[in-house]
C-alpha cells in the first residue's frame, strides 16, 4: 500500500496535448474515482500512473518515489482492463499466477495465495477453465483476481464493468467495494458513469477535457459543485438550470429569467454586479410543491413507483422535479412550485464558476 | 423421405468430388511408385501401373549410397534450419512492426516484399559471382556451403514470413502485452509467454511453407552448390545422364524426399489450431 501523487502532468500525443496539467493527491489505502465524459484522458491518466503510458511533463509518485522512468513491472501496480485481457491460452489458475510465477515464488505460496484470491472471488470451482470457457463476470472476477495474488502497492481499474450487464454491475459495485474495503489498499478507478463514482469512491475527480474540474467526496460534488460542468455532470436526474440576469427585489437579490419569471437568491450581494449573467442551478429533489412561487406547467410525468418525476416547463425553461410522493396531474396542468434559495446553487454565465 | 434424400445428396457430391480430385492429385505418386517399385526389366517389358512383385534393389541401393544420405542430411539441415532461423526473425520484426511506433514502417513493411517481385533468376549471376569471388574471406567462401543457402533461402523467405505473420501479431490484442507488462514480464517474456504461444497456428503454417520451399528449390541449389552442400532435389536431377537415366533409383530417391516433408507436415499441423485467441478480450 502506498500513496500515489499525481503532480502537474501533461500528456501530448505529437503536437495535441489531452492532458493539461493534472494535479491528484491520493492517500494510502484511499479509493479514487477518475471520472467524466468519455475522451476526456481518463484512461490516459490511468496508463501514465500504471507505466504503460509515457509522461509528457510533470510527476507520478508511487510511495514517495517518483517513478516517471521505471516501466510497469518496477512500480509495484496491478490493474484491471475494461476488456479483461485475460491470457487465453492459460487456464485460469495459470492467468492468476502468471505474475508471481515470472518472479520465481515458490510453489507452495504461489498455489497458498491462488487459492486465497479464488476463494474470496468465489473461483475455485473454475481454476482450470479457459477464458472462453467463462461468461463475463466471471472473466472480470479473474481479472480482479489477478490482481489480487499480485498483493500490490496500487490497484488500477480501467472501466472494470462496463462490458457488464446492469444487473451484474451493481452486484460488482458492491463486490469491488468491499474488496476495497478487506483488502484497503490505495485504488485509482476510472469509470465515466457517476453513479458508480458516486456510490463506490472515497474521494471523485471529475475531469474534462484534460483537465480536473473538482476533486472531493461525493457528497461534497453534489452539494457544492465547483462549477457548472460538475454540477451537471454529477446527479440524475441532472441538476436543472435556468438563465437570467441579476436584479433585486424589495432590496433582496434575485435573478431574473429572459421570461421574466424572479427567483430570489441567498447570495452576499457583494457577490453580484448589476446587469451579471447567471445561472440557476437546482436538483429535481430540491422543487417542492406549493403557492406563492412560479407557476410551471406540467409536460409528461413519469411515476417509477417509489418516486414520481415531473417534466414541465418555466416559462420556456425546462424543469424535472422528482417527488417521493404520488401526485395526480396531468399534462398541460398548471403546477404551483417553490424553489428554495438556500438548496439553489448559483453559477457565473460567463465563467461557468460557482458564486459564493 | 424427399426431405432426407436431399439432405444426403450434399455429402454425397462432396465425398465423390474430393475423391476425385484426391485420385487425380495422388495419381503422379502413385505412378511414381510403381516405376520404383520395379526393376529395369520390369519397367522396360510390359509397362503397367500395377505392382506384380516389390522389387526392393531400388530402396536398397539408394539408402545405402553415401551420395543420397549426404543429398538427405544436406536437405534436412538446410530446410529446417531456414525454416526456423525465418520464423523466430519473422516473429521478432512483425512484433516490432506491430507494437512500436517507427517512423515510415508502412513503407518498410512493403519493401521487404519488392526482392519477391522480379524472377528469382534474375538474381542467379549477381548471387554466383558474390558467393564465389565477394563473400570471401581468406580461404572461406559461401559458395557451396549449408550456409550460404540457409542465407539464402531466408532472404527469399523473410518477406513471405514477414507478410504473413503481420496480421496473425496484430491479430493479438495490445492489451495482453500491456497485462503481461504489468504482471511483471519484460519485453523478451511477453514474447515468449504470451505472443509466442498465442501466434503458434501463424508460426506453424509459417514454418511449415518456408521449409517446404527450402525443400524444393532447385535453381539456387543446383547453381551455388557443387559437391559439399548439394541438396536431394539436385540429387534426383543426377540419375539423369548423357547414358541413360536410372529411373527405378530416381523414383525411389524422389519417393523418400517425401517422407521428411510428410513428418514435417504432421508434426506442425498439430498446432494448427484455430480460435484460440477466443476469449482474451471481449469482443
Ligand atoms: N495513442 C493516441 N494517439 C493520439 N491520441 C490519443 C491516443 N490515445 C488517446 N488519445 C486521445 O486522448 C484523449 C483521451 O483519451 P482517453 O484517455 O482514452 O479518454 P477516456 O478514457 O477518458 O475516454 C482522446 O481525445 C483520445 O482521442
Ligand atoms: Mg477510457
Amino acid at each position: 500500500m502506498a500513496p500515489v501523487t499525481i503532480t502537474n502532468v501533461r500528456k501530448r500525443y505529437g503536437s495535441a496535448e489531452v492532458i493539461h496539467g493534472v494535479s491528484v493527491n491520493i492517500e494510502d489505502g484511499e479509493f479514487v474515482i477518475l471520472v467524466g465524459p468519455s475522451g476526456c484522458g481518463k484512461s490516459t491518466l490511468l496508463r501514465m500512473v500504471a507505466g504503460l503510458e509515457e509522461i509528457s511533463s510533470g510527476d507520478v509518485r508511487i510511495g514517495g518515489k517518483v517513478v516517471n522512468d521505471r516501466p510497469p513491472k518496477d512500480r509495484d501496480i496491478a490493474m484491471v482492463f475494461q476488456n479483461y485481457a485475460l491470457y487465453p491460452h492459460m487456464t485460469v489458475y495459470d492467468n492468476m499466477s502468471f505474475s508471481l510465477r515470472l518472479k520465481r515464488r515458490p510453489v507452495s505460496e504461489i498455489d497458498s495465495k491462488v487459492r486465497h484470491a479464488a476463494s474470496i472471488l468465489d473461483l475455485e470451482k473454475l481454476l482450470d477453465r479457459y477464458p472462453r470457457q467463462l461468461s463475463g463476470g466471471q472473466r472480470q472476477r479473474v481479472a480482479m483476481g489477478r490482481a489480487i495474488v499480485r498483493d500490490p502497492q496500487v490497484f488500477l481499474f480501467d472501466e472494470p464493468l462496463s462490458n457488464l450487464d446492469a444487473k451484474l454491475r451493481v452486484q460488482m459495485r458492491a463486490e469491488i467495494k468491499e474488496l476495497h474495503q478487506r483488502l484497503k489498499t490505495t485504488t485509482i478507478y476510472v469509470t465515466h458513469d457517476q453513479i458508480e463514482a458516486m456510490t463506490m469512491a472515497d474521494k471523485i475527480v471529475v475531469m474534462h477535457d484534460g483537465v480536473v474540474e473538482q476533486i472531493g467526496a461525493p457528497l461534497e460534488l453534489y452539494d457544492r459543485p465547483k462549477n457548472l460542468f460538475v454540477a451537471g455532470f454529477i446527479g440524475s436526474p441532472a441538476m436543472n438550470f435556468i438563465e437570467g440576469q441579476v436584479s433585486a427585489v424589495n432590496g433582496q437579490p434575485a435573478m431574473t429569467t429572459d421570461d421574466g419569471v424572479v427567483l430570489p437568491v441567498s447570495v452576499p450581494r457583494a457577490l453580484l454586479q448589476t446587469g451579471q449573467r447567471l445561472v440557476y442551478g437546482i436538483r429535481p429533489e430540491h422543487i417542492t410543491l406549493g403557492e406563492g412561487g412560479p407557476a410551471a406547467h406540467v409536460s409528461v410525468i413519469e411515476p417509477t413507483g417509489s418516486e414520481t418525476q415531473v417534466f414541465m416547463k418555466l416559462g420556456s425553461n425546462p424543469l424535472v422535479g422528482v417527488f417521493r410522493e404520488r401526485i395526480a396531474l396531468h399534462p398541460g396542468e398548471r403546477l404551483g412550485i417553490r424553489l428554495d434559495p438556500g438548496k439553489a446553487h448559483l453559477f457565473d454565465k460567463t465563467s461557468g464558476q460557482r458564486l459564493a | 423421405m424427399r426431405h432426407f434424400r436431399r439432405k444426403a445428396s450434399g455429402p454425397l457430391v462432396a465425398i465423390v468430388f474430393w475423391t476425385v480430385a484426391s485420385l487425380i492429385t495422388l495419381f503422379p505418386v502413385y505412378w511414381m511408385f510403381a516405376v520404383s517399385a520395379k526393376s529395369r526389366v520390369q519397367l522396360f517389358g510390359s509397362p503397367s501401373f500395377l505392382i506384380s512383385s516389390f522389387f526392393t534393389e531400388n530402396y536398397l541401393s539408394t539408402l545405402s549410397d553415401p551420395a543420397f544420405q549426404r543429398y538427405m542430411t544436406n536437405s534436412i539441415v538446410i530446410a529446417t534450419s531456414n525454416a526456423l532461423l525465418v520464423t523466430a526473425l519473422a516473429l521478432l520484426a512483425t512484433y516490432a512492426l506491430s507494437r512500436y511506433k517507427l517512423p515510415g514502417k508502412e513503407n518498410l513493411f512493403f519493401w521487404t516484399i519488392t526482392n519477391r517481385m522480379a524472377p528469382p533468376a534474375v538474381f542467379l549471376l549477381p548471387l554466383f559471382l558474390l558467393y564465389t569471388q565477394v563473400f570471401v574471406v581468406a580461404d572461406v567462401k559461401l559458395f557451396d556451403t549449408k550456409i550460404g543457402l540457409i542465407l539464402l533461402y531466408c532472404v527469399f523467405n523473410l518477406p513471405f514470413a514477414i507478410w504473413t505473420l503481420r496480421g496473425v501479431i496484430d491479430g493479438i490484442p495490445k492489451e495482453l502485452d500491456e497485462a503481461a507488462f504489468v504482471d511483471g514480464a519484460n519485453t523478451w517474456q511477453v514474447l515468449t509467454q504470451v505472443i509466442l504461444p498465442l501466434a503458434k497456428p501463424g508460426l506453424a503454417v509459417t514454418g511449415i511453407l518456408t521449409w517446404v520451399f527450402a525443400w524444393n528449390e532447385y535453381l539456387f541449389a543446383a547453381t551455388l552448390t557443387s559437391v559439399n552442400a548439394r541438396t536431394i532435389t539436385t540429387g534426383l536431377a543426377e540419375f539423369v545422364t548423357v547414358t541413360g537415366t536410372n529411373w527405378g533409383r530416381m523414383a525411389a530417391t524422389a519417393m523418400l524426399t517425401l517422407v521428411p516433408a510428410l513428418l514435417v507436415l504432421g508434426l506442425a499441423q498439430r498446432h494448427i489450431v484455430a480460435g484460440l485467441t477466443f476469449g482474451a478480450v471481449k469482443e
